[in-house]
């Protein structure tokens, strides 16, 4: 007689079955296996390295169109002017207003698209431009009066278009032009005749990572030395302008980078010092002395990626830094004792919660610090601001919602604040420490993205757009 | 003597169905006319109006979102650090889930030649949060903007994004260009 199983039985066994069902199902189911990992390397990168193989003859061709250019008594040598605040301290008196209508442009000039800024010297518009033609660094001499350009002196490079191409400004003296290309090729000529000196290849010498979009490192010429951060095999180095020797190099030994900010000159403590704000940390390097090219100082408190504005370093021993794409500011406090020099961070925010720049480096004025905002800083974005270097997050004024600005350049001229917009238009403005005060506004040409530095001298105001250059006269 | 006619209730009704017809008859006409003139109307962003709050992501009927990310490419600038794709302080500029800003890697980075980079969105995993517009917006050339994608909205005119958008960004827009696309829709002075 065979035993009889229950309906209960049958029952259990077919649950226990589905658990068990359910339970390998549970046990063997990848419940992540439709996704993907976001891995480095999907978006097939290749190396960099091709571009230095490309062979560079740095200033091999020249051509003069006409003499030089009756002299003029001032000069704007370099980026942020004679003293590195982008004040000039001409006795020209200049506009106040435009009654109603725009400055006549004197002259003009097409260019390469870029944001390369000119310097003067005594009646000579100097500006490194790239010739999309010809596919040359070229440097571009023009006269200041009338516009007529003097001589070019150019290298053929291969440089795409990168949100521009140029975005540099030269350095000038009595002797010596120096330039910065956008691949970093540096170029060192007699100023008066244009005659080639040397040049140097740092991507390729030292080994240096181009920053985003090219170079944006304005050369310095300090006591007849070029003074120039490669990062790479070395982190500042010293050239002889006149013989193009190789006079310090500053060890990399953290393997910072070139960033697009300038070397900025600074005297603390007792001690002249190049100050340099690199992509890993700020430093800064004796500039004479028996340490010269030496590091005084430095912090990697301050690490973006990208940095365009340079060091603003007050006479109390704070440096405000400041950079774009959301990294903020900082304010470090200088210290020295027995020599030896320490950088304490005093203050560090997003541009939200304060002053902060993406492309422009502040002006001071009176001991504060004025700038225009950047997109991100929430409800202040592209307004002019002002505060006072103890606390950066203290805004004093803004220029208000209906007064913004974008990425153009700034600088003060006859006690009154020069500003250009993206578009071309010239805002005056009455500098203060206690409001905003708009003197006047006026679009001075139909621009786009007209970011570079501006220059005045003797009464003329050159600026430009990312594809022209024009000169205004605003001598009042 | 001149018979007087009289109105009588045939007469009456007669009247009444004839009036009734060329009421019915205009009406229709009418009806037609406005059908065939009226214009249809369906949300859509402004992108200049946009302020990217992230909202899109979370108050469409839909899920996800009927609202995407677009990419007008004759703006974008190729570039290798992408305000769109990387978070700020990205350690390293590379394809790694921890440098991307999209939280569900929804942007596709593609090297083309030095130093470019395409960026395409992958719409089936695109939430409308507008992290990308954010930062492209932020530290680019605005090339990453949001639209409502009209194969996916219900286009119901109850839009409970619109209700609640702060920039009032979303708008009635004519359906025969249902879209703003930034590059051939340029901002303008009521925009």
């Amino acid at each position: 007689m065979s035993p009889k199983i229950s309906g209960k039985t049958i029952v259990f066994v077919l649950f226990i079955a589905a658990v068990l069902t359910v339970l390998v199902w549970w046990i063997v189911k990848n419940p992540v296996s439709e996704l993907t990992e976001s891995l480095p390397g999907t978006d097939n990168r290749v190396s960099r390295a091709d571009s230095i193989l490309e062979v560079i003859n740095i200033g091999e061709h020249f051509e003069r169109f006409g003499e030089a250019p009756p002299a003029l008594s001032e000069t704007w040598p370099r980026f942020r002017g004679i003293d590195f605040d982008n004040i000039s301290k001409s006795p020209v008196k200049l506009i106040d207003g435009f009654n109603g209508r725009a400055p006549e442009i004197l002259w003009s000039y097409e260019l390469g698209e870029g944001h390369a800024g000119p310097a003067i010297y005594k009646g000579t518009v100097y500006l490194l431009d790239y010739d999309e033609g010809k596919r040359a660094d070229m440097l571009r001499c023009f006269s200041l009066a009338d516009g007529k350009e003097i001589w070019r002196r150019w290298y053929r490079i291969n440089v795409k278009r990168n949100h521009g191409m140029s975005r540099t400004v030269p350095a000038v003296t009595k002797d010596f032009i120096l330039t910065i290309g956008p691949r970093s090729h540096v170029m060192c000529l007699d100023r008066e005749d244009g005659d080639f000196l040397w040049g140097l290849d740092i991507e390729k010498d030292y080994e240096t990572e181009i920053p985003f979009w090219y170079t944006g490192q304005c050369p310095l010429i300090d006591k007849g030395k070029a003074i120039l951060a490669t990062g790479g095999k070395a982190m500042i180095i010293a050239v002889d302008c006149a013989t193009g020797e190789i006079l310090w190099e500053t060890p990399n030994e953290l393997g910072w980078k070139m960033s697009h900010s300038s070397i900025m000159p600074y005297t603390f403590g007792g001690r002249r010092m190049y100050v340099y704000s690199a992509v890993g940390g700020v430093m800064g390097i004796a500039a004479d002395g028996p340490d010269e090219g030496t590091v005084l100082w430095s912090s990697s408190e301050w690490n973006h990626s990208v940095v365009a504005p340079s060091p603003v370093c007050l006479p109390d021993g704070k440096i405000f830094l400041t950079a774009g794409y959301g990294a903020g500011s900082m304010v470090l406090q200088l210290g020295v004792e027995n020599g030896k020099y320490t950088a304490e961070v005093l203050q560090e925010y997003k541009p939200k919660d304060g002053l902060a720049c993406e492309q422009q480096t502040p002006l001071v004025f009176e001991n504060h610090l004025l700038a225009v905002l950047p997109k991100d800083a929430a409800t202040l974005r592209n307004q002019l601001v002002c505060v006072h270097p103890d606390d950066c997050t203290n805004i004093i004024w803004s220029s208000g919602k209906t007064s913004r600005f974008g990425l153009g350049p700034y600088m003060i001229a006859d006690g009154k604040i020069f500003l250009l917009s993206d578009d071309g238009t010239l805002t005056i403005i009455r500098p203060s420490v206690r409001k905003y005060l708009q003197m006047d506004q006026v679009k001075i040409f139909d621009g786009h993205d007209a970011w570079a530095p501006l220059a005045i001298a003797d009464g003329y105001l050159v600026l430009r757009d990312s594809k022209r250059m024009v000169c205004i006269k605003i001598k009042a | 003597m001149k018979k007087k006619k009289t109105f009588n209730r045939r007469d009456f009704i007669q009247s009444s169905i004839r009036a009734s017809l060329v009421v019915s008859v205009g009406g229709i006409g009418g009806l037609a006319l406005k059908n065939g003139t009226k214009k249809d109307w369906v949300w859509q962003i402004d992108p200049f109006e946009c302020n990217q709050c992230g909202r899109c992501a979370t108050e469409c009927v839909r899920n996800p979102s009927a609202v995407k990310c677009v990419h007008a490419y004759d703006l974008c600038g190729y570039c290798d650090l992408c305000g769109g794709y990387f978070i700020p302080g990205a350690v390293k500029l590379d394809t790694g889930a921890e440098n991307q800003l999209c939280p569900t890697a929804a942007l596709i980075r593609k090297f083309i030649e030095e130093p470019y980079f395409e960026y395409e969105i992958d719409e089936d995993l695109c939430i409308g949060c507008a992290k990308c517009v954010k930062g492209c917006t932020s530290f680019g050339n605005g090339s990453l903007h949001l639209q409502i994608r009209h194969d996916l909205c219900r286009n119901c005119n109850e839009c409970s994004i619109a209700r609640v958008c702060p920039s009032k960004a979303i708008k009635r827009v004519p359906a025969d260009t249902p879209y703003l696309i930034k590059g051939t829709f340029t901002r303008t002075t009521d925009s």
